[in-house]
């Protein structure tokens, strides 16, 4: 028996009370879900979203099951571009809403674009 | 055993794959080639209209007018993310019918005994399917596994069927089979049809007329629970288990042609290497093994084939396994042909948890265990090949080629999908 595979009930001389509660550590996946077909995982390239606390090289839980909802944040395919943005609903139409008020909302009907998921969480692995 | 089976596959699925992660091949030609990047495995429906052939080898097709005019996307073939897609496609099918069969990459048979209106169920399934594992689909639905797949097909070639084929009415299943070629049904191979066409059965219709003592005559018990199958009576259960592994196979054509000594040795080994991984993926030790080399059997080159096989003492340790591939690989090697494919199978597979220890070990079965476990772990965490024998090469100029390869979006952290703040 090495060290390393001490896992805090086998010990070598005072039986561990712990021993027959021990339960691992915790395991982010299962917190995230992450074994369940609708979930995925995208990397944030820039800090457009910054005021949403999302954060550039940030990791999203997108949910590619959920329904949209206006003000939550999605993944959008736009004319061969992955994006992540706000929604929003508007004239009966789902809408990405830029950061930069200059610019201007993109709506998500029609060709070359799709609502791809919703994201529903996110890992920052070094704050 | 179900009253109604479904079949749903993914349409052109490597291509689809690639799509679900990469907007920008939206709409366009698409084609996945096989290992080495050597011919056309999958194709989108813009690129069999630009006139992409299954098989067609891309350095030819490539400069074709019509394709070089479709500006047509050449992808490496990307297992782990089709595998990966394919697991998402199974889930999503298993929350909503009672069993699903995967029995492909890309289709799986479905228990359809569940009340409603089942082509409004495929329908769901299909939206599901799209919606969250990113795969377009086809549905086929019938009261047997044969007439499912033929109902698939049918969904498939046509579009007027917006993905869904009911083949469950008897007569519906009359007039298809009268104009449907005995060639399009499952497990009636190019073989078996040319036989049957030579007697004049040429539609499903006519197969169906023959005495079902012909048709075993002819075709065996295949041919005649095809038979049965097609009339409607279930001859095939969903099979929910793989089958037991009988033996492993690591066999791999090379990047470009092995003319030495020393790169075959060091291809051999490394096949050798994944062998064992495998081998201990699965909790298993082999206690036979082959080993065979070729040329290229195409193209007029010099023909050189030869294999060998024998019996090794039960292990799944690497070192052994390289050892024993080695040692039968060495007298088969010739000096002056251009090698094209290499391969180890390993058989008699035994569980490695209750194979007996050998009187006369060669080695000391403790300390091969441990290290093999520290070695599929590392290689667990960093990526396959980072740690192993030095047998199997630095620079590997063997080594597949997949020049075209996609991130490993949905399985490798550093290669995840990106997206644009906005």
């Amino acid at each position: 028996m090495v060290a390393r595979d001490y896992d805090g009930g086998n010990t070598t001389g005072f039986v561990s009370p712990a021993g027959d509660a021990l339960e691992g550590p915790i395991d982010l996946s299962e917190m995230l879900d992450l074994a369940r077909p609708h979930r995925y995982t995208a990397r944030v390239l820039g800090d457009g979203l910054r005021e949403r606390g999302i954060f550039h090289h940030d990791v999203l839980i997108v949910d590619a099951s959920a329904a949209p909802t206006a003000g939550r944040v999605c993944i959008a395919f736009v004319q061969g571009e992955v994006l992540v943005a706000e929604l929003a609903l508007r004239a009966g139409g789902w809408w990405l809403k830029p950061s930069l008020e200059r610019l201007e909302p993109i709506s998500l009907s029609g060709d070359g674009v799709e609502l791809w998921g919703l994201v529903c969480g996110l890992v920052r692995a070094e704050v | 055993m179900p009253r109604t089976y479904g079949l749903i596959d993914g349409n052109s699925f490597y291509c689809s794959c690639e799509r679900a992660f990469s907007p920008r091949l939206r709409g366009r030609a698409v084609v996945v080639l096989s290992n080495n990047d050597g011919c056309a495995i999958a194709r989108t429906a813009e690129a069999k209209a630009a006139g992409v052939k299954m098989g067609d080898p891309w350095h030819l097709a490539k400069d074709r007018p019509s394709i070089r005019a479709a500006q047509v996307e050449w992808l490496s073939s990307n297992y782990p993310l089709y595998g990966d897609m394919s697991r998402r496609m199974y889930q999503v099918l298993a929350d909503r019918v009672p069993r699903v069969e995967p029995y492909s990459i890309d289709e799986m048979f479905l228990d359809l005994d569940v009340p409603g209106d089942l082509v409004l169920l495929a329908r769901e399934l299909r939206e599901a399917v799209r919606r969250i594992a990113k795969i377009p689909t086809c549905v086929g639905i019938g009261p047997t596994k044969t007439i499912a797949k033929l109902a698939n097909r049918l969904a498939k070639d046509d579009a007027g069927m917006e993905g869904v084929c009911d083949l469950r009415d008897d007569r519906d299943r009359q007039r298809f089979y009268e104009a449907t070629s005995i060639g399009s049904v499952w497990g009636i191979g190019g073989k078996t049809t040319e036989k049957l066409e030579a007697r004049g059965v040429d539609t499903i219709a006519r197969f169906l007329a023959m005495p079902q003592r012909d048709a075993r005559d002819l075709l065996t018990v295949v041919g005649a629970r095809v038979q049965m199958e097609l009339r409607g009576v279930s001859c095939l259960p969903l099979s929910l288990m793989a089958p037991t592994r009988k033996g492993i196979a690591v066999t791999r054509s090379f990047g470009k042609p092995v003319t030495a000594w020393p790169a075959m040795r060091e291809a051999v080994a490394w096949y050798a290497t994944r062998a064992g991984e495998k081998l201990r993926g699965e909790g298993l030790v082999a206690a036979r093994m082959g080993v065979f080399l070729h040329t290229n059997p195409h193209g007029g080159e010099p023909w050189y084939s030869a294999q060998r096989g024998g019996r090794i003492e039960p292990t799944a340790d690497t070192g052994a396994l390289i050892g024993e591939a080695l040692r039968m690989v060495q007298p088969l090697w010739r000096e002056g042909f251009r090698y094209m494919k290499a391969g180890v199978m390993l058989d008699d597979l035994r569980d490695a948890a209750t194979e007996p220890a050998s009187l006369f070990p060669t080695r000391d079965p403790k300390k091969s265990v441990r290290l093999m476990a520290a070695l599929d772990a590392v290689n667990g965490r960093y990526g396959r090949g980072v740690l192993r024998p030095l047998a199997t090469g630095i620079t590997r100029p063997w080594s597949t080629r997949q020049a075209r390869l996609s991130p490993r979006y949905t399985t490798h952290a550093a290669e995840m999908m990106e997206a644009r703040a906005l």
